[in-house]
C-alpha cells in the first residue's frame, strides 16, 4: 500500500516537472519569457502627440486584388492599379471596374483628359477609362524601373528609380530632357535612391517636384532642369524624414502644400509650401504595429487624402479635422 | 542612359560593391572548408535564413561559445551605402559621425568609412561583432535589409542540437549541405523592385 502511494506521489511529481519544463520550453520558444538586452526600440518616436494629428480617417476598404501598386483619383473615382489589373471605386468601397493591364504595373495617374497613365517596370502605357491601350511607349531599358508619372498638358515626367534620373517627355514618350543628373553649375546634387522610392509631381504652376530620398528632400526644377528651391530633413522626429529613403510617396494639395509618406515607420504628414511641418495626417500607430511600405498617398477634388496601404491592402480615406486647420 | 554616360560615381560604386562582393564570397567561401571538416557524417551544418530572423538577440545569449558563433555579415549588392544608416546610426543621433554615443552597436563592431558625397561604407569587424542583431534590426526596419546574421563556419561547433537552434523563436535554424553552409541576402536590382513589392528586411 505504502508503496503504491509513494509511486502514484513520483508519478505525480514526473508529470509536474514534465509540465513547468514543457511551459517554460514552448514559452522560451515563443519568446513570451525572455527580454531582449539588444532590443532595438524606436517606440517613442511612434508615438505623437495628439494635438499634432489634424486629419481623421473616415472610411477603409479592402482592395481584392494581389499586388497593390499605386493609386489616383479620376473625378469621383478612386482609381487602384495592382501588378495585373485596372481597379475602380466609389467612396463607398464600391468596386465599380475592373479589367486586366496590358502591362505588369508600378504606378499611375491620371492625367486632366482622364487618360490613365501606368508606369510599368520599364515604360509607360496609357489606357482611356474603359481600360483600353492608348499609348504604350518604348522601353527606358533594362535597368530602369519606373516608379512615379506626372503628366501636365503635353509634359509627361517619368521618375526611374534604377537610372536615377527624372524624364521630361512628350504625350509619345520622345524624351526632351532628363533631369536631376549632378550638375554643379545647376545646383543639381544628383539622386539618391536606395530603395525603389522615386516620386514625382507637378504644382499648380507647373513646376516640378522630385523626392531625393536618399537626401531626405524635395527638390523642385525649373524647366531648364536647374534647380530652384528644395526643402527637407533626417530626422527620426515628426518634423523630420526618417530611415536611408523617405519620404517614399508625396502628394500636392491644391494650394501647393505637401502630403508625405514615409517608410520603415509608416507615417503621414504634412507640410506648407515652404517645407515646414504643419501636422500629421496618420501617425506610425495608425498602422500595423509590424508595418513597413510606406502608403502611396493622392488627393481628391475635396482635398481628402487617400492612402493606399499596402500591408493592409486597403484604400483608407483622411480628412482634415473641423479644427485642423494649422 | 548609356553605361558610357554613366556618373564616375556610380561607376566607382559599383565597383566598390563588386569588389566587396567579391572579397565576401571569397572568405565565407574560405570559411565553407571550416564547415566540411566540422560537418557530421551527413554533411550537415547549422545556417540561420535571415528572411525568418526577427533579430531577438539569442543568437548573441544562446551560442555555446562566447562571443557568439554568430556574426553580422553585410550584402554590399543590396546596401544603399547611405549617410543616415539605420544600421550604424542610434534612432535620432546627434549627428552622423563616427562618435560613440551615435553608434548602435554595442561593440562597435561597425567600420563606417567616408567615400564620396553622400556615400558611406560599412564593414563589420568580426571579431567584435557579438551576433546580437541590434544592426540587423535598425537595417531592416529603416534601410535595406543589407545587415544580416549567419553561422560562421570557422567558429561554430556544429552542435549536435544547437543551442540557439532550439530557443529560437522564428524557426530559423536549419541545417544546411556543408558544401553550401551560408544564406546570403542578395539585392533589389536583382529580385527587381517597384513600389509596393519590396519587404521588410
Ligand atoms: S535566435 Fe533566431 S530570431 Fe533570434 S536573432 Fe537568432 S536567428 Fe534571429
Ligand atoms: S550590432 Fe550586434 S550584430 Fe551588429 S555588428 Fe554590432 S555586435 Fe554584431
Ligand atoms: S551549433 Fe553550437 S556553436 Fe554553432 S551556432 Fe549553434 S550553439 Fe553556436
Amino acid at each position: 500500500m505504502n508503496r503504491k502511494l509513494v509511486n502514484i506521489v513520483l508519478i505525480v511529481l514526473a508529470l509536474a516537472i514534465v509540465v513547468i519544463i514543457g511551459k517554460d520550453f514552448i514559452g522560451n520558444k515563443a519568446g513570451k519569457n525572455t527580454e531582449n538586452p539588444y532590443e532595438y526600440n524606436v517606440d517613442e518616436f511612434r508615438k505623437v502627440d495628439s494635438t499634432a494629428i489634424l486629419y481623421h480617417e473616415t472610411i477603409s476598404f479592402a482592395v481584392n486584388a494581389d499586388e497593390p501598386k499605386g493609386i489616383a483619383i479620376s473625378g469621383q473615382q478612386i482609381i487602384v492599379v495592382t501588378e495585373k489589373l485596372l481597379l475602380k471605386y466609389d467612396y463607398t468601397g464600391k468596386e465599380l471596374f475592373r479589367k486586366e493591364l496590358p502591362d505588369t504595373a508600378d504606378c499611375v495617374t491620371v492625367d486632366s483628359n482622364n487618360e490613365i497613365w501606368v508606369g510599368t517596370r520599364h515604360s509607360v502605357v496609357s489606357l482611356d477609362q474603359g481600360g483600353t491601350l492608348l499609348k504604350r511607349w518604348n522601353s527606358f531599358g533594362d535597368r530602369s524601373v519606373i516608379t512615379s508619372l506626372a503628366v501636365s498638358g503635353e509634359n509627361v515626367y517619368v521618375a526611374d528609380a534604377g537610372n536615377r534620373i527624372v524624364y521630361h517627355c512628350n504625350t509619345t514618350g520622345q524624351i526632351l530632357s532628363k533631369i536631376g543628373e549632378k550638375n554643379e553649375q545647376k545646383g543639381v546634387p544628383g539622386y539618391i535612391i536606395p530603395s525603389p522610392y522615386f516620386d514625382l509631381a507637378i504644382d499648380d504652376a507647373g513646376f516640378l517636384w522630385v523626392v531625393n530620398p536618399g537626401r531626405h528632400s524635395l527638390e523642385n526644377y525649373n524647366p531648364d532642369g536647374s534647380l530652384r528651391t528644395s526643402w527637407g530633413m533626417a530626422s527620426f522626429k515628426i518634423e523630420g524624414f526618417t530611415g536611408c529613403c523617405n519620404p517614399a510617396q508625396f502628394a500636392l494639395l491644391a494650394d501647393n502644400s505637401f502630403i508625405t509618406s514615409e517608410k520603415g515607420m509608416p507615417r503621414i504628414k504634412w507640410y506648407d509650401q515652404e517645407g515646414h511641418f504643419k501636422g500629421v495626417v496618420a501617425s506610425p500607430e495608425m498602422f500595423d504595429p509590424d508595418s513597413y511600405l510606406a502608403p502611396d498617398v493622392a488627393i481628391d477634388a475635396d482635398q481628402r487624402v487617400i492612402a493606399l496601404d499596402f500591408e493592409r491592402k486597403q484604400v483608407r480615406i483622411f480628412e482634415k479635422n473641423q479644427d485642423g486647420n494649422n | 542612359m548609356s553605361d558610357k554616360e554613366e556618373p564616375k560615381s556610380l561607376e566607382r560604386r559599383r565597383f566598390i560593391r563588386s569588389g566587396m562582393q567579391a572579397a565576401l564570397a571569397v572568405s565565407l567561401g574560405g570559411l565553407a572548408g571550416f564547415s566540411l571538416l566540422k560537418s557530421s557524417s551527413k554533411n550537415l551544418v547549422w545556417q540561420l535564413d535571415p528572411f525568418k530572423c526577427v533579430q531577438c538577440g539569442r543568437c548573441a545569449t544562446e551560442c555555446v561559445m562566447t562571443p557568439s558563433a554568430v556574426k553580422c555579415v553585410h550584402a554590399y549588392d543590396l546596401c544603399g551605402y547611405c549617410d543616415l544608416c539605420g544600421g550604424y546610426l542610434k534612432p535620432d543621433p546627434n549627428a552622423r559621425s563616427t562618435a560613440a554615443e551615435n553608434q548602435l552597436c554595442p561593440t562597435a563592431a561597425i567600420k563606417r568609412k567616408y567615400i564620396e558625397d553622400p556615400y558611406f561604407e560599412y564593414v563589420i569587424d568580426e571579431k567584435l561583432c557579438i551576433g546580437c542583431a541590434k544592426c540587423v534590426a535598425g537595417c531592416t526596419s529603416f534601410g535595406n535589409g543589407s545587415l544580416h546574421l549567419q553561422v560562421r563556419h570557422d567558429r561554430c561547433r556544429n552542435c549536435n542540437d544547437c543551442a540557439i537552434a532550439r530557443l529560437c523563436p522564428a524557426d530559423a535554424f536549419q541545417r544546411v549541405p556543408a558544401n553550401t553552409p551560408y544564406m546570403i541576402k542578395g539585392g533589389f536590382t536583382k529580385s527587381g523592385g517597384g513600389k509596393g513589392k519590396e519587404k521588410k528586411g
